[in-house]
């Protein structure tokens, strides 16, 4: 970066402590390549970056950061060999030399203070985990969807994010990309007020019985299965495939909550980015048995209902108020580019909250199992978003988290 | 039906088909409008947990006293938290059960379980947000483990009581386990008593890691926190 820019930055950071906390004298957004300790080089306009979990989607993650030409990718870590030494061998050919570190363990990669920021696209149930012990290694994260396996995840990613002042990220890119031209109309104002919209996703997580097999591949299987309880190798229950039909871990709840959460990432978070409801939680999550079919209404406090697999509706479909034109909103967008990934770079810069602030995405999450518990269950539930547990059900409350295997914990 | 699904689980193991366990499924869905069925399917897991079932067997019957268990289920899974096979699922359940039997066996069994099966111990009290946990888990704090140390740190910062936070500002200069760690789990308190209208005890927590010795990420952060005390208090 020109001496100019260098010289801009540093006006920012000045301005940044004089606008904010002026009873503190400390700056109220700091960069986190100004953080850290005395043993890091002087601050670079290139983010320093690691990623971990480098398969289907981790690899194209990766890709992308990599041809940036303000990110310096020096680590990855994951838990299969061949992963390894193909994800070095790309980033070292990119770069024309030997610098990149591979990791088998994530907590050496976040350890390093050398490191701004890190991607991860692990499987969901070691998101949460990864994601704290980043935000408390002074690293921003960009987290794939969905961010969570809990409920209970949720709000301990989101305090963390905020306890160090860090840029977390959530993913799905579709949320924006795919649905736009739905968003814009609906945000102009022409549908009126938003009174229902469907989402069709699925199918429900399930347990995984697999039987054991022979590693077809050198991988650290106690890592790999992490937090979640023991259960012997097999391919498809490690397989990253997009598969949500049993041959993936996609689709076992140990894991993920299957397609609820894995495409409902996409279409609940567009679902509530059209209708404007990303900064809420539903309040009340009704269960529909009958003649028709089952389905759920989730009810917003605004008084939105969001349905799923509502019979006779398509994916998406949206009712409006036949009639009325509402005054049209500014849509948000990324920034710093076209993709989500530069939107996490130009908020590492400005310490801006990204598009998928962790906070919206955890939001999104909340309705998978919401619905994933309220199909567990059979029933209706109510939700308290402000407590974040179900108030007076105590069967519901069972299902907010579960014990992880040792040693890790939350 | 439910005999036969009992029958099965005996056999039940790793590539059996699930489908032998629907009983067991739908004797749970039951569970929950039906005491009686409740009790009677819980006798039978807990009646289950005594044989010698594979390893996916008892993950499963824990899998289900997570949903349904009670005081009842306690001994039983309380006798299987030092085992390292089935310490994991054990807790599994006895972390869901709503009842002060399962903190009580949690709570005895920071002293009879060792290594990861100890941390996996004191993981589910701190999940449990167990207030009775603070005094036992407050002298792990300096267990010669530093593994433990962290534990338990964590945990303490999970429960985030005022008790909790005190263990933890008298065990920061002796720190055993990674200092960062009680620092987090200092922070993790001064947010939930902060959320607790406790501005007091927050901002005393805030102000402790304020000072030049800590590093910038644990001086920004105790300043957010300090600037929060003072909105709330505005």
């Amino acid at each position: 970066m020109s001496q100019k820019k260098r010289s801009t930055r540093r006006d920012f950071l000045k301005t940044a402590t004089a606008g904010a906390g002026a009873a503190f004298g400390v700056p109220y957004v700091v960069t986190s390549a100004a953080l850290g300790n005395s043993s890091r080089p002087a601050a670079s306009d290139r983010i320093v970056m690691g990623g971990i979990g480098i398969g289907n989607m981790g690899r194209g993650d990766q890709w992308g950061y990599l041809n940036r030409k303000d990110v310096q990718y020096v680590a990855m870590c994951d838990v299969r060999d061949e992963v390894r030494q193909r994800s070095k061998a790309t980033i070292d050919e990119h770069y024309g030399n030997h610098d990149c570190k591979a990791y088998n363990d994530f907590r050496e990669l976040l350890a390093r203070p050398d490191i701004d920021a890190v991607h991860i696209a692990t499987p969901d149930h070691w998101h949460a985990i990864i994601t704290i012990e980043a935000c408390r290694n002074g690293k921003d994260v960009f987290c794939q969807k969905p961010e969570t396996l809990t409920l209970r995840e949720g709000p301990l990613m989101i305090a963390a994010a905020r306890r160090y002042g860090r840029v977390v990220s959530g993913g799905s890119q579709r949320v924006l990309e795919d649905y736009r031209k739905l968003v814009e109309p609906v945000w102009a104002g022409e549908y009126g007020k938003i009174k229902s919209i469907n989402v069709n996703v699925g199918p429900l997580p399930k347990l995984c019985n697999l039987p054991a097999e022979k590693p077809a591949e050198k991988i650290d299987w106690d890592m790999w299965l992490g937090p979640a309880p023991w259960g012997p190798y097999n391919s498809k229950r490690c397989s990253g495939s997009y598969s949500i039909n049993g041959a993936s871990w996609r689709s076992f709840s140990d894991y993920s909550g299957g397609g609820m959460t894995d495409w409902g990432a996409h279409h609940f978070g567009g679902a509530t980015f059209i209708c404007d409801v990303r900064d809420l939680q539903p309040e009340e999550v009704i269960y529909h048995d009958g003649k028709e079919g089952r389905y759920l209404e989730y009810r917003y406090p605004n008084g939105l209902v969001l349905t799923h697999n509502r019979p006779h509706h398509q994916n998406m479909q949206v009712e409006g108020t036949s009639g009325e034109k509402l005054p049209p909103k500014p849509v948000p967008t990324y920034q710093g580019g076209d993709n989500i990934g530069a939107d996490f770079i130009h908020c590492v810069k400005t310490r801006e909250k990204p598009f998928r602030d962790i906070e919206l995405a955890v939001n999104t999450a909340v309705v998978s199992h919401l619905g994933n518990i309220a199909y567990l269950l059979k029933r209706s539930l109510k939700w308290d978003a402000v407590r974040q547990e179900f108030p007076g059900d105590a069967e519901a409350n069972r299902l907010i988290d579960r014990a992880r295997r040792e040693p890790w914990q939350l | 039906m439910l005999a036969d699904a009992f029958e099965a689980l005996k056999k039940f193991d790793w590539g059996t088909d699930l489908g032998v366990l629907t009983p067991i499924e739908e004797a749970v869905i039951a569970a929950h409008t039906d005491a009686g069925v409740s009790q009677d399917l819980e006798n039978r897991l807990n009646a289950a947990l005594k044989g010698d079932l594979s390893r996916d067997a008892h993950g499963y019957v824990c899998r289900k006293l997570a949903i349904i268990g009670t005081a009842a289920s306690v001994p039983t899974l309380a006798g299987q938290l030092g085992g390292k096979e089935q310490s994991h699922m054990a807790r599994y359940a006895l972390e869901r059960i709503d009842a002060p039997e399962a903190g009580a066996a949690l709570r005895d069994a920071l002293t009879t379980a060792s290594g990861s099966q100890k941390i996996g111990v004191i993981g589910s009290l701190g999940s449990r947000r167990d207030p009775a946990a603070v005094a036992p888990l407050s002298k792990l704090l300096h267990a010669d483990d530093p593994a433990i140390a962290r534990s338990a740190a964590l945990a303490l910062g999970a429960i985030g009581t005022a008790e909790s936070a005190a263990a933890l500002q008298a065990a920061l200069p002796s720190a055993n386990g990674d200092r960062q760690y009680v620092i987090d789990a200092l922070l993790s308190c001064a947010e939930a008593l902060l959320a607790s209208d406790k501005q007091g005890e927050a901002t005393a927590i805030y102000k402790s890691l304020s000072g030049e010795q800590q590093p910038r990420l644990v001086r920004l952060a105790a300043t957010r926190g300090l600037l929060a005390c003072a909105r709330k208090q505005a």
